[in-house]
């Protein structure tokens, strides 16, 4: 076999063995690589980033967003095309806000793996800039200009566009529940099942792309802002959201939290939540986020191979 | 809870030291009649200063006049005599605080510590207390502070809190009068979500005084705090420090706003007055060098048309900013340019 087969090996034997465990977050420097998925013919492979950081590689495609079923602001139902992108293939942790030595604003700190929350806006693209830094990337937020503009082009680290979340949450399925209505308990920590309070990230089921808390635990800040009728003139490639106003300080937040009703944990439903940036103290403690990165195929692949090599 | 009109100015007559009688007299007059300054940070030609100015507004100065340092978060000794307050060198993320001290006169200035925040005095006027950042990397936030620190202005000497490695993302403290405890908030530390704490001085107790809010500050007297129970109200309450632990009884005035926000209060040294910054909600001005973005009430953050006002505590329990006539309140600036974090003081000379 030659290096990619073995990794695709690899790749299938992890995706079994995460199936069959259900939860944990790995720990194993073990790279696998190369999975074409059979419902979407995306390639998506796991890497590890310079900081140690789990994520899955999204080769990127189109498919549909939003729904036309549910409230007026999942729809209309659209296609979208992304480029490829990296996700984490966790919720940042307190662990790794530590790391790059920023505040941590979170309630709930009594264990380093659980996720990070009561995060405003810009603390979130804080630490992106930060993780960029701290792994030799170029920051996509620039802190010297008011609303820290994103940079798209930069290869560092910024929150997902609300596309790219959805893209990311769905693994390729069609369906209301990605995961599966009934299987919502064994996939996510959300109002039935999390006990009032955060968890362990890596503790429920992955999606079929290895991702795992994207329903539950904490809601999900993304880059875009929130607008109710997006939707319907939202363009088809890379899909940025509406224009970044002063007026407009509502971003985009996805997944539902550990507060939140199975009807708030489907896979379209969107919440305009306020930044809190000009909030000395923001209380609301289901904010949380993961990051995303700009990437090749190609450079990904390089991870991969970078980190196998160590 | 509504305290009875009759008791409540029972209760201010009975409990404070009202210098001024006159209903007649303005609010500025009766300022003006008192012997009281109050020093506070202004963003002045590009350049964060202390500026002094007497009770009523007049008489405005630059305190400091250092276009090349930023000061800011001037608090004044119990005595008159000094003023601790923070210094901003560098820009953007190469920003790094620290803690001074200096004559009232700004003479005989000293370096106290590097990336170390919030000072404020103990009852002796010989020591100042801070709060050193959590990590050396720059984060304007309020609570990026872990420890606190006491430091001797006469011997130099620095020593580190009893109970420093448990005390976490505190800001804003204040000392009692009698030197016994700290008054301070936290905000994601120590176990509590966001608290308003009654730290011993020189111990390990820790309470909650299940107020919500900020930024609490002791009355003169000890009898009272004052606090921000959000962003558009400040609020006393008289402490029951006969219970255990000790804790606000109830909340006796309430200055309220609808419109703007209300911060950093202050008790004039006869407790017969409050100072407040006020101005309407923004996260700054990055076009203004030595400042950031973030909540505008935080300390280097452009508060855009923020001014001081002054409140009398003897108008009843509670009092609505937005309908308020001008003889209720004083307006101290004038500029909005950026005036924050006023004290107190009788000038020692």
């Amino acid at each position: 076999m030659n290096h990619w087969q073995h990794i695709f090996v690899g790749l299938c034997g992890g995706m079994g063995l995460l199936a069959l465990a259900g939860c944990g977050p790995s720990t194993s420097n073990e790279q696998t690589s190369g999975s074409t998925s059979a419902s979407s013919g995306m390639m998506s492979f796991p890497v590890k980033t310079a900081s140690g950081i789990e994520m899955i590689f999204l080769g990127g495609g189109t498919f549909t967003m939003g729904s036309d079923q549910e409230s007026s602001d999942e729809g209309p139902a659209h296609k979208v095309t992304l480029s490829p992108f990296l996700i984490d293939q966790y919720e940042v942790t307190h662990e790794q806000f530590a790391k790059v030595q920023i505040p941590n604003p979170s309630h709930w700190q009594d264990d380093p793996r659980k996720p990070v929350e009561q995060l405003r806006w810009r603390d979130a693209k804080l630490y992106c800039n930060e993780r960029s830094l701290l792994e030799g990337l170029t920051p996509c937020y620039d802190e010297a200009k008011e609303g820290w503009p994103c940079n798209y082009e930069a290869n560092g680290y910024r929150l997902p566009s609300e596309a790219e979340w959805e893209f990311a949450a769905r693994a390729g399925s069609k369906d209301r529940y990605p995961v599966g209505k009934r299987a919502l308990n064994q996939s996510a920590w959300f109002g039935d099942n999390a006990g009032k309070r955060t968890h362990f990230v890596g503790t429920r089921r992955p999606n079929d792309w290895g991702i795992h808390d994207m329903y539950g635990n904490v809601s999900e800040w993304c880059q875009d802002a929130y607008e109710e009728e997006y939707y319907a003139s939202s363009p088809e490639k890379n899909p940025r959201g509406p224009e970044d106003t002063a007026e407009n300080n509502r971003r985009v937040m996805r997944g539902g939290s550990w507060k939140s009703s199975v009807d708030m944990c489907r896979v379209t439903f969107r919440q305009g939540q306020q930044t809190g940036d000009s909030d000395a103290c923001f209380y609301t403690d289901f904010c949380g986020f993961r990051c995303v990165r700009s990437i090749s195929e190609e450079d990904a692949k390089k991870l991969v191979s970078d980190t196998s090599s160590e | 809870m509504m305290i009875p009109k009759t008791s409540f100015y029972f209760a201010l007559s009975a409990l404070f030291t009202i210098c001024v009688e006159s209903s007649a007299e303005t609010v500025k007059e009766r300022l003006a009649a008192t012997p009281y300054h109050l020093v506070y940070e202004k963003y002045a030609d590009n350049n964060w200063e202390l500026f002094v100015s007497k009770a009523d507004g007049t008489g405005e100065r630059n305190l400091t006049n250092t276009p090349d340092q930023h000061e800011l978060y001037p608090q004044v000794s119990p005595d008159g005599k000094r003023l601790c307050f923070v210094s901003d060198k560098g820009s953007g993320r190469n920003t790094v605080r620290s803690v001074y001290v200096m004559n009232m006169d700004g003479s005989d200035r000293k370096w106290v510590a590097d990336e170390a925040r919030q000072p404020c005095w103990t009852n002796n006027s010989n020591t100042i207390l801070y709060l050193p950042q959590e990590y050396s990397k720059w984060n304007v936030v309020d609570y990026f502070t872990k420890g606190l620190v006491y430091y001797n202005v006469e011997t130099g000497v620095k020593r580190r809190h009893p109970n420093s490695d448990k005390l976490h993302h505190l800001y804003n403290p204040s000392m009692s009068p009698d030197g016994k405890w700290i008054v301070s908030t936290v905000h994601a530390g120590m176990g509590f979500k966001h608290a308003i704490l009654l730290i011993e001085a020189e111990g390990d107790g820790i309470h909650s005084l299940d107020i919500p809010g900020c930024r609490p500050t002791f009355s003169p007297n000890g009898k009272y705090v004052a606090w921000g129970p959000g962003d558009h109200e400040i609020a006393v309450g008289e402490i029951d420090w006969e219970a255990n632990p000790p804790r606000v009884k109830k909340k006796w005035l309430s200055v309220k706003d609808k419109v703007n926000k209300v911060y950093h209060v202050d008790w004039s040294p006869n407790s017969a007055f409050l100072s407040i910054s006020r101005g309407v909600k923004s996260d700054g001005d990055l076009s203004k060098p030595g400042t950031h973005q973030s909540a505008c009430e935080i300390v280097g953050v452009y508060a855009k048309d923020w001014n001081l006002i002054t409140v009398p505590l003897d108008q009843g329990p509670e009092i609505d900013l937005s309908k308020a006539s001008a003889d209720q309140f004083h307006q101290i600036t004038q500029d909005g340019s950026s005036n924050k974090e006023s004290d107190w003081f009788t000038s020692a000379q």
